[in-house]
């Protein structure tokens, strides 16, 4: 049984994808981590009942995971498809998870398939031609560059992803309707998740002009939401899992997101 | 002082920006000013700690709050008249409720902050018998209206007059922000509230003394036992023992004074006394705009280019000849083949600007370029010191940007900022001066940065040649106005025994070619 995907579909991203989908156009959803990049992938995916075969590039993913190796089995020496050949002949949902991080050999290999023919050949396997099935569709995600690890994406990669779709940090009355969404918030909490909700802002805006080296992502808001249902004071929760983080840029830097945390929760 | 300028900066202007949702917020700090916010310049001028009474916690805390209030004003004031005179008292009192309102609802953890600033300041709070003249009732009106009670008494109709101005003034507050009406709405009111008070819009309101000098006749224990009693007469926390030694105490802003009274004690100087006993000066003025020279984005694709540094370590792919067999090659090999090398930069830097005057009409794309270095520099974790020359009255002046200890922040951009390019290039001499902290600092590299011939060939030369025997690496970058002046430039720099010289007629290229250096 399919499990339900929740996704709040705030920025109508959704709409985008199937109208990328019905033309044919890959789609590039651009934004910084924990913005439900990936759900909203899955949930695209679950809609279109199409299978997903998903890659995430930062995981030092190698040519020969895309591609495919050779390998003896039973003493004959046979191919093995990788996920990239598996998808284009099956016509399924390729999803390419921070591409950006992808290292150059592997990006090389993803434009020829990306191109408008659609092909690849397998020199890996003496020059077989992979024809992509016509219902292959392919999304790809990157961070922007304030990720570390990542680069910028080569232009002519850029190019074979014409429908971009940003997602970013949400309005902060929608960052509360997703986090409703993942945990249950009493009436009476409503308000520190309000707060906390305030405090990812400020941190988020002092990290995008590079004031705080780490910006929260909406994780946080939702382990903030499920650490008060457990009974953990509010500051407490806040510093749990704001705080503590920029620990490892300093005390000082600990102590100043520490100073907004105080002067949202008070005691 | 126990916090040092350039550090409380530093904090005052993280928070004044977080408070104030307003990145380019700049705060000031200055001897003996009452703290004001001007929204129209993105400014905050704040008092230095010793303005404000008690032990050094209690001033910050005081200190703390003010800014506080001041950054409230950045994001809902749009106007601050001045306070000399009764409409704009008035104006800025009246607006001080409203925005300490509207801020409370985001920043309700600033609660306790405000009760005890208020408790504090009261003792400093003029005492209304000892005021005379018609700027008695605008004292009077700001201590009703802003705290509910009055320090002294009142005669005749004044306590009315005060009373009925409150009232009237908690109303338009009231009103103001149901319907989210802005300054300029509160403004239209001011005369109302003048007639009511009957006073002379333009009559003058005396600055009052710095509060040090009010109230330090109590002694600690008498200021607490003040402090409780307006705590408990306002705020009704008699029966709450526990939130009344919250706010005496003040833990919560307890840790963070710590850490910055352990920032404070890192010293530029290292056990000298002082900087300019070695000849180098140190600009001083802190009520300079830095943002000038601050490129947004040349600061960003210089950290976009040197990203990967940020982990610590780069990976290289070892990769040779040209048909490559993976199967036969892997049965010939039991380990793999992949070669990660990690390159990590250990590597100390100081940097010599030139400020003479060839550099005048390129000045300011020049402290861009230089902070954007600085910037990278600072975010890719690389210890580094900043000195730059110029020509002042007649003197050579070396001054310090930033020293090897004190990590990068706007101060370091402020005493930039500040230098005015002229004179010559008297690199021998600067050299000469800068010996002492060079030998203490012990760069890997030293970079000169300069535009022009310098007054002795063979001075420098010897210098250069000084610093290159002590193990420093010496490098001279030429910066020209266009590619044929720069190339000249370095040749003429070839001459001078550095061991390496590098032309740029771009200067946004100069934070690039800078970190390339440092690359093993």
């Amino acid at each position: 049984m399919m499990m339900e995907i929740n996704y709040l579909d705030w920025n109508n991203a959704i709409e985008i994808l199937n109208k990328a989908y019905e033309t044919g156009l890959f789609a590039l959803i651009i934004g910084p981590k924990g913005t439900g990049k990936t759900t909203l992938v899955r949930k695209f995916a679950s809609k279109t009942k199409k299978e997903l075969y998903s890659v995430n590039f930062s995981l030092r993913t190698r040519e020969s995971h895309l591609i495919g190796s050779k390998t003896l089995d039973k003493g004959d020496v046979s191919f093995v498809e990788g996920i990239l050949v598996k998808s284009m002949r099956d016509g399924s949902l390729l999803y390419l998870d921070e591409l950006n991080a992808a290292e150059p050999d592997v990006l090389l290999r993803l434009d020829e398939a990306l191109d408008d023919r659609r092909q690849l050949i397998l020199k890996e396997a003496e020059g077989q031609i992979i024809n992509a099935s016509n219902s292959w569709f392919v999304i790809a995600t990157i961070n922007p560059l304030s990720h570390v690890g990542t680069k910028e994406l080569p232009p002519q990669l850029l190019s074979r992803f014409p429908v971009r779709v940003r997602l970013d940090y949400p309005p902060e009355d929608v960052e509360l309707e997703i986090i409703k969404q993942h945990a249950t918030i009493d009436n009476s909490k409503t308000n520190d998740v309000k707060d906390a909700i305030k405090l990812a802002r400020s941190l988020r805006e002092a990290a995008a002009v590079e004031e705080l080296y780490y910006s929260p992502s909406l994780r946080e808001t939702i382990a903030f939401a499920k650490l008060l249902n457990k009974d953990l004071a509010p500051k407490e929760a806040a510093e749990i899992v704001f705080a503590n983080a920029y620990d490892q840029w300093g005390e000082v830097e600990y102590r100043k997101v520490m100073d907004m945390i105080t002067s949202i929760f008070g005691n | 002082m126990i916090l040092r300028n350039d550090v409380l900066l530093d904090i005052a202007t993280f928070l004044a920006r977080r408070w104030s949702r307003n990145p380019k917020a700049v705060i000031v700090l200055t001897q003996d000013k009452i703290p004001m916010g001007k929204p129209d310049k993105n400014q905050i001028v704040l008092p230095f700690l010793n303005y404000y009474p008690g032990t050094d916690f209690q001033k910050y805390r005081q200190w703390r709050v003010a800014l506080w209030y001041e950054s409230m004003r950045l994001l809902h004031s749009t106007k601050v008249l001045s306070y000399d005179h009764a409409f704009g008292f008035l104006l800025n009192t009246v607006e001080t409720k409203r925005i300490e309102l509207l801020g409370l609802r985001q920043w309700n953890g600033m609660r306790n902050e405000l009760i005890f600033n208020e408790g504090m300041s009261w003792l400093s709070r003029p005492l209304l018998n000892s005021i005379h003249g018609r700027h008695k009732i605008s004292e009077a009106f700001s201590q009703y209206f802003l705290t509910g009670y009055l320090k002294g008494e009142l005669y005749g109709g004044e306590f009315e007059r005060v009373k009925k101005a409150s009232e009237f003034a908690n109303n338009i507050v009231v009103e103001s922000i149901d319907n989210s009406y802005k300054t300029e709405w509160i403004e239209q009111h001011i005369s109302q509230l003048i007639k009511i008070l009957e006073l002379d819009p333009l009559s003058s309101i005396p600055i009052i003394a710095p509060r040090t000098r009010i109230g330090m006749s109590l002694s600690q224990s008498d200021v607490l036992k003040q402090l409780e009693k307006l705590v408990t007469m306002k705020h009704n926390y008699k029966d709450d023992k526990k939130a009344l030694k919250e706010i005496v105490e003040g833990n919560e802003i307890l840790s963070e004074f710590e850490s910055l009274v352990k920032e404070s004690k890192k010293t530029e100087n290292k056990g000298y006394e002082s900087l300019e006993n070695f000849g180098l000066s140190i600009p001083q003025k802190m009520d300079v705009d830095e943002t000038s020279i601050y490129d947004i984005d040349l600061i960003q694709k210089v950290k976009a280019s040197f990203r990967n540094w940020k982990t610590g370590w780069i990976e290289r792919h070892g990769d040779m000849g040209e048909e490559f067999d993976p199967e036969s090659y892997a049965e010939s090999l039991p380990k793999t083949f992949l070669i990660d090398y990690k390159l990590s930069i250990k590597t100390k830097v100081v940097i010599l600007l030139d400020h003479s005057s060839s550099i005048e009409d390129v000045e300011l794309e020049y402290k861009r370029a230089t902070i954007a270095l600085c910037e990278a520099l600072h975010y890719l974790g690389i210890k580094f010191a900043v000195f730059a020359f110029s020509t002042d009255e007649r003197r050579v002046k070396c001054w310090v940007i930033k020293p090897a200890n004190i990590k990068w922040s706007v101060i370091s951009a402020r005493r930039l900022v500040q230098i005015k390019a002229s004179g010559g290039t008297p690199l021998a001499e600067i050299y000469g001066l800068l010996q002492p902290m060079i030998k203490s600092f012990k760069p890997d590299i030293m970079v000169t940065l300069t535009d022009g011939e310098p007054s002795d060939f063979d001075s420098v030369r010897q210098m250069v040649l000084l610093y290159r025997k002590m193990g420093i690496h010496m490098v001279s970058i030429g910066v020209g106005r266009n590619l044929s002046d720069s190339v000249s430039i370095g040749h003429n720099l070839i001459y001078l025994n550095y061991e390496k010289t590098m032309a740029v007629s771009r200067l946004q290229d100069i934070p690039k070619k800078v970190i390339n250096l440092l690359r093993a």
